[in-house]
């Protein structure tokens, strides 16, 4: 059972927030948070170790941005711990990917408190420096357009990417800590939900007042934003499925692929130390070469392309939380995010597996039942 | 039969059972499940085996039942050796066996057996096949010929084969048979077959060998209903048959593809019917016992019915009592009668008659509701039980001793191993009514015995080959030398073109020489393939021949004596690939694929690296935890051949349960004195340092070198060093509040009954009236819910007690099923002679006690006469049975070892490897295991001794070659492999913060190379790339 306190935001979202961590970071009850902050002399937004309360000031959690999945950052800092307590501000997908990580022993959530934020979605890197460049004040400009506020909806003027669009989990479940904004007035109060004992304790050192009741219009304003990123996803991904249902459909779609693999390096749960792309497996001889080409008098190369983004979906497909950082890598705008959710959807339904949901919860590889697909293996149960 | 003379003997390993006097050497008669695994115990353990068999193949009955509960899969293969893998085949053992040690001599009976222990010498008959196995390669012309078409007896008669045929379907290689009965001598066959293999005026030929000891293990038959006195029917109407034939029916190489049908016409089963008890615990007809084996195998094809059926059925069996008696027996009965519906009935039938349309129709009366039924049925299948071997008087004219009036054989005792002739051993279902994991355990103890008396003879183990030192090829470029055979081409029809695959091959870069030899396996071919390889340039060897299964091991020993590591040499089978298309496809398309297949071959072994076996120390000390009678039993079986042993007892005493609590048997034995000759023998031996009021506070390490940690009863820290364990820390009596135990001393438990009696403390002679509650606190949900497997026989054995003290008594007992499964059934025929009632009920209608002025008031109903009874016994006795000791939880953690849901240890498999666990050097005894009478659990400890001593005796044992690995520079340490290993051979070292192996614990499966996403887990030998290379050299000619 959760429970909620409110914050009062009337000097700026960022400046409230950054009180809080403040006083955590005097209290010692971490000692340093990972929060996404303004990098100087650039509009750009990026996570951020912050140790000093005094660098808290260039903070902004909630920017539309998210340039690389903090799942990987909070993995790294966890994964040899330093024994410190360390706060981690991240959105839900980056939290569903971090739990994914913590399982394959990637990171630990021992020494971390995970700070959740209610995601109304991110702009491409591009988008986001373009518009921050136009905007003073873009997140506060974002959050006011997002909660109805008639007058930015023209001072905004860019999409969310498809990913974001179509996220069905954009409020965390798993967090210690959640910053609600959905359903709240942002520029007036925002509301702390502790979702853990860890998170409990968190706000009970910062002294503040819970109540165990969903504030009034938080649960509905939930419940339109999932319906209407479900509605999206779902006419979306009918649309791809359509055209990659072959394998011709499959190899059109990723034949301007440069094998560049920056989708596995933004995947952040592709968590390999040496991709298996690069090894020698995939270090043909000439004579292959050669071969290949006679058989059907060309090739394509690089060869390995689709074989590639196969053995992707293998791996990652039922661990893929849909964050959509893949398409957002590709120098040539290959729908990767759409064409994973498409095969995870169905991976993760056969698994009854949902990637983030509990950390106790095995992944399906790792996972062992004696009956368990008889209608592939063929065998009497 | 001429060539078999000529061929060259020295290169196969197993050809010449003695060519060295000083090394044991068994003869295993009958090469049924208990058989091989009495053979491969011994020859793990490298002593030297025949195993012979009367029938054409191996596997006994085992090789018709595609199916065993409670997996409801076969788990055959489950016997092979886990380590030293490298000397036996590692693939199903329905299809054959092999191991470097074991000469196996099927078709063979033994005529003649003298001389004595050390000495024995035995004339063995090898019935003439007519096909000779070394020549024939398998082409079946000879069976397309042959006109004459017979029922085959392997499918029970459902199906038909020719005169010459294959015993077994499935099993490899598939060497052929001419059944002379049915043969008219036409000869077509001799006249197709391309390589004279067959021999219509072949003879039966005799020979004689030498051995130390015989473990005759010749099983038992299945009764024939045909001569039922009980039931008609059987023969008569096609829709009744035996279990054993609706097991074919159930088989996918049945006939009925799998599909349950109706014999007599084929139709699709709805209702199916079993009748219990044929053929068994039938006094008038001589039988006197319970065949033990049949509940579980009805049970067992109900739910495979259930299973294989394609539209819902319903499935009846009617029973006398439901023999759920083994470990985990009842949990499947459960599972059967709630998952599946399976409707059980306790009724012997009246009888079965035949509709016009062949259904078959049973009356019987219910006792549930006591009126008369009856009912249709699509198959009714007749549970027929386990009957003696039929050559029982042969057997026992040969060996000097008399079979038992039921016609089994008997053994001592308590070693029920031991025949009464000495160095002559029994096991399986020959010693009586077996289970495959009876039959696996007896084995076991049988080689056990053999083993200890060839150690007291002093024989040796069979040293392992030296081979020349290897041709060291890790810098070299892979250079392949290709050996085609041509096989006797004049007499072959037309296959390929080999000089055109010659031709193909010599392109390949990877390629050196090419050769082509006739008949590479045999004659001048043979020998002409050895110089080949002795001159060779190459450092991969290729041969293109045929029967892979039977060739593989000669030819890959003769590269290997020519320097080459095994894993450089590949046999690519060219033949059967001709075989099989050779009518459908043209000359030249042939010869392509032939090419294709080589040129694969030629893929794999330019991706190859050579492999090597490591070798593993073995500790020659073993710890075994419990002193009672199993762990007393299987140290002093080690000690005898020479291991030291460390013996625990958390307790201040030896003796366990037993020394605790038995006092007399059902069988008349006499446990005080056995616990008191063997705890005298224990401490008598020099061998065995007994720990007693010892804990244990740690322990770690693999195979051959475990380190344990314990206290002992001077409260000293001690560090024991072991190769192996024996877990032997038996169970205790469960106690129980039902029933108003513990409200009045005249209710008391089958246990305090027996001390009671024995120590003169109650008087028996005053018990006039006495009331007996079976499975208190048993088979029950939310109890134990196992049955405890002793309680009925003490049920019995206390009533006997009873009786003879005061033979007015009388004595009620309330029971749900007897548990007197094999020739226990005649005390319980006994008792009921004797005037003990026995009243049955159901779990929905319990008895009840009341507690009345300190007296016991216990109404109970009978099904028979229907009413409610009420008396008030001098003393009421609880069969409260065996549970398992709550302290099995943390030895569990400290060995790392599973236990069941009920608390006992879980084993690695309970059919096929009843004593060992899954962790190897880790072994399980006596009622540690699961509840066990006093000769079950002797057997059981001799078992555990010797699958330990397998390992023990030798000061090291190797590894596989192709076992798993970790490149650590690129392992993310995810542990996912750890996870899904599993056999417990991978763990995360957190010091040295990487994945270790245990090399010996690893079987290759393969499993952590498919979870590791980047291969930093592979399989040495099966990496990806030369997987990948494989599949592009068979994607190279096929067009997608």
């Amino acid at each position: 059972m959760s429970k909620f306190a409110t914050v009062k935001t009337n000097n700026g979202i960022n400046r409230s927030i950054a009180e809080l961590f403040r006083q955590m970071l005097e209290k010692q009850v971490i000692k340093a948070v990972l929060i996404p902050a303004k990098q100087p002399s650039s509009q750009m937004v990026m996570q951020t170790l912050i140790t000093n309360p005094n660098a808290l000031d260039t903070i902004d959690p909630f920017a539309p941005v998210s340039a690389v999945s903090s799942a990987k950052s909070a993995a790294a800092l966890t994964n040899r711990s330093s024994g410190e307590p360390i706060a981690a501000v991240m959105r839900n997908c980056e939290i569903r990917a971090f739990i994914e990580l913590v399982k394959l022993h990637q990171g630990s959530t021992d020494d971390l408190i995970v700070i959740g934020t209610d995601c109304l979605g991110r702009y491409e890197n591009r988008e986001f420096l373009k518009l921050a460049g136009e905007q003073k004040e873009l997140t506060t400009a974002f959050l006011a357009q997002a909660a109805g506020d008639k007058r930015y909806e023209k001072v905004v003027g860019a999409e969310i990417t498809t990913a974001c669009k179509s996220c069905l989990y954009p409020i965390p479940k798993r967090a210690d800590v959640n910053l609600c904004i959905v359903g709240a007035k942002p520029g007036e109060a925002i509301w702390l939900e502790a979702q853990s004992e860890k998170g409990e304790e968190a706000l009970g050192a910062l002294g503040l007042e819970t109540t165990d009741e969903v504030p009034a219009g938080r649960q509905k304003a939930v419940d339109k934003l999932i319906a209407d990123n479900s509605a999206f996803r779902e006419k979306n991904l009918a649309a791809f499925a359509k055209k990659t249902e072959n394998i011709d459909g499959l190899s059109a779609i990723l034949s301007s692929c440069i094998n560049c693999y920056n989708c596995r390096v933004a995947c952040p749960v592709c968590y390999c130390r040496e991709c298996v792309f690069v090894t020698d497996t995939f270090r043909h001889d000439g004579e292959q070469y050669l071969k290949w080409s006679e058989k059907r008098g060309k090739i394509k190369v690089p060869t390995d392309t689709v074989f590639y983004h196969l053995t992707r979906m293998i791996h990652m497909s039922t661990l893929c939380v849909g964050c959509g950082q893949c398409s957002s890598a590709c120098p040539n705008d290959i729908p990767l995010s759409e064409l994973f959710a498409t095969v995870a959807d169905r991976t993760q339904k056969r698994f009854e597996y949902l990637p983030g949901r509990d950390l106790q919860e095995g992944q399906p590889l790792a996972t062992f039942h004696t009956d368990e697909f008889n209608d592939v293996t063929g065998q009497v149960k | 039969m001429e060539t078999t003379e000529q061929k060259t003997t020295e290169e196969q390993p197993t050809e010449e059972p003695i060519d060295d006097p000083t090394i044991g050497t068994v003869l295993v008669v009958g090469a049924g499940i208990a058989g091989i695994r009495a053979a491969l115990d011994l020859a793990e353990t490298g002593y030297r085996v025949v195993l012979t068999d009367s029938s054409p193949a191996i596997g006994g009955i085992l090789s018709k039942l595609d199916y065993q509960f409670p997996s409801d899969h076969c788990g055959m293969c489950k016997m092979l050796p886990v380590v030293g893998r490298e000397y036996a085949s590692q693939y199903c053992m329905r299809k054959s066996l092999l191991h470097d040690n074991i000469k196996i001599l099927p078709f063979t009976e033994v005529t003649r057996v003298d001389g004595q222990p050390g000495a024995f010498e035995v004339e063995l008959v090898k019935r003439a096949r007519h096909v000779d196995t070394e020549v024939c390669i398998g082409t079946g012309y000879c069976a397309d010929v042959c006109p004459v078409e017979v029922p085959d007896a392997f499918n029970q008669g459902l199906t038909k084969r020719k005169a010459v045929f294959q015993p077994v379907p499935h099993n490899l290689p598939n060497m052929y048979l001419i059944d002379m009965q049915a043969c008219t001598r036409c000869g077509e066959c001799v006249k197709v077959c391309p390589v004279d293999a067959i021999n219509l005026e072949a003879s039966d030929e005799s020979l004689t060998f030498t051995f130390d000891s015989i473990i005759f293990a010749v099983g038992c038959e299945l009764y024939n209903p045909a001569n039922t006195i009980d039931l008609g029917g059987y023969g008569i109407y096609p829709n009744v048959v035996t279990s054993l034939e609706f097991e074919r029916i159930l088989s996918a190489s049945g006939g009925y593809d799998g599909e349950v049908r109706r014999p007599s016409d084929g139709k699709p089963v709805s209702r199916i019917a079993w009748l219990q008890c044929v053929g068994s615990r039938n006094r008038k007809a001589g039988r006197d016992y319970c065949s033990s084996i049949c509940c579980m195998f009805a049970l067992k094809e109900a739910v495979l019915a259930h299973e294989k059926s394609s539209s819902p059925i319903e499935t009846t069996i009617f029973y006398m009592d439901m023999r759920t008696f083994g470990k985990d027996f009842y949990r499947y009965r459960e599972r059967a009668e709630e998952e599946y519906g399976v409707k059980l009935v306790r009724c012997r039938v009246h009888d079965v008659d035949a509709m016009p349309d062949d259904s078959v129709i049973v009356r019987y009366l219910d006792p549930k509701d006591g009126s008369w039924h009856r009912e249709t049925f699509d198959i009714v299948v007749l549970s027929t039980g386990q009957a003696p071997p039929k050559d029982r008087e042969k057997l026992a004219e040969m060996l000097g001793i008399a079979p038992s009036q039921m016609g089994f054989f008997p053994t001592h005792e308590l070693d029920r191993v031991k025949s009464e002739r000495e160095g002559v051993f029994m096991c399986g279902s020959l010693t009586g009514l077996t289970d495959i994991g009876e039959a696996m355990t007896s084995g076991s103890a049988a080689a056990s015995e053999a083993s200890k008396l060839m150690r007291s003879m002093g024989k040796r183990h069979k040293e392992e080959i030296a081979f020349p030192p290897e041709r060291q090829t890790a810098r070299e470029l892979p250079k392949v030398t290709v050996i085609l055979c041509r096989w006797n081409e004049g007499k072959m029809p037309p296959g390929v073109d080999i000089e055109k695959i010659k031709e193909r091959l010599s392109r390949r870069s990877s390629v050196g020489e090419v050769h082509v030899v006739d008949t590479v396996c045999r004659g001048p071919g043979f020998e002409q393939s050895k110089a080949i390889l002795e001159q060779t340039k190459g450092n991969r060897v290729l041969f293109g021949a045929c029967l892979p299964y039977v060739y593989r091991q000669r030819l890959k020993l003769i590269a290997q004596k020519a320097g080459f590591n095994p894993a450089l040499v590949e046999v690519e089978d060219i033949r059967s690939v001709i075989q099989r298309l050779r009518k459908e496809e043209p000359f030249d398309a042939l010869t392509r694929r032939v090419g294709q297949n080589l040129d694969v071959a030629v893929e794999r072994l330019k991706n190859s690296d050579a492999l090597h076996v490591k070798s593993i120390p073995i500790l020659q000390q073993a710890l075994i935890v419990g002193a009672g009678v199993a762990g007393m039993r299987s140290a002093l079986s080690l000690a005898e051949r020479g291991v030291q042993v460390h013996l625990l007892e958390k307790s201040g005493d030896l003796g366990g349960l037993v020394a605790a609590k038995l006092r007399y048997t059902l069988d008349g034995l006499d446990p005080v004195k056995l616990v008191s000759d063997i705890k005298q023998r224990v401490w008598e031996n020099k061998r065995i340092t007994t720990h007693t009021n010892a804990e244990i506070l740690k322990s770690s390490g693999s195979l051959g070198r475990f380190e344990t940690v314990i206290r002992n009863g001077d409260n000293e820290q001690l560090v024991i060093l072991h190769g192996a364990t024996i877990i032997a820390t038996g169970g205790r009596d469960a106690k129980t509040d039902q029933y108003a135990y513990g409200q009045s001393d005249q209710i008391v438990t089958q246990s305090e009954l027996e001390q009671g009696v024995s120590s003169g403390k109650l008087d028996a002679k005053k018990l006039n009236n006495v009331v007996m509650i079976q499975c208190v606190g048993s088979r029950e949900k939310g109890a134990h819910e196992y049955c405890s497997r002793i309680c009925c026989a003490a049920a019995l054995k206390n009533s006997f007690r009873i009786l003879s003290d005061n033979p007015e008594a009388r004595i009620v007992v309330l029971y749900r099923d007897m548990m007197t499964y094999g020739f226990s059934e005649q005390y319980y025929t006994k008792a009921r002679g004797q005037g003990v009632m026995f009243t049955n009920f159901d779990l929905d209608r319990k008895p009840s006690v009341v507690v009345d002025n300190g007296k016991p008031v216990v109404r109970y109903f009978d099904p028979v006469v229907r009413e409610e009874f009420e008396t008030e016994p001098d003393l009421l006795v609880l069969s409260t049975g065996i549970e398992a000791d709550p302290s099995n939880r943390a030895l569990a953690e400290i060995f790392g070892v599973a236990l069941t849901p009920d608390g006992f240890f879980q084993e690695a498999d309970s059919k096929w490897r009843p004593v060992d666990f899954l962790k190897e050097g880790i072994f399980v005894a006596g009622s540690a295991h699961s509840p066990q009478k006093l000769s079950e659990v002797i057997t059981q400890a001799e078992a555990a001794a010797q699958r330990a001593f397998t390992y023990l005796s030798r000061g090291s044992v190797t590894t596989a070659r192709i076992v798993s690995t970790v490149h650590d520079a690129i392992c993310s340490r995810c542990q996912l492999c750890v996870e899904v290993c599993p056999y417990g051979a991978r763990t995360y070292e957190p010091m040295e913060k990487r994945i270790v192996v245990d090399e010996a614990a690893c079987q290759g499966c393969g499993l952590c190379a498919a979870a590791c996403p980047n291969s930093a887990s592979e399989l040495q030998g099966l990496h990806e790339k030369k997987a990948m290379a494989a599949i592009d050299a068979y994607l190279q000619e096929i067009s997608l």
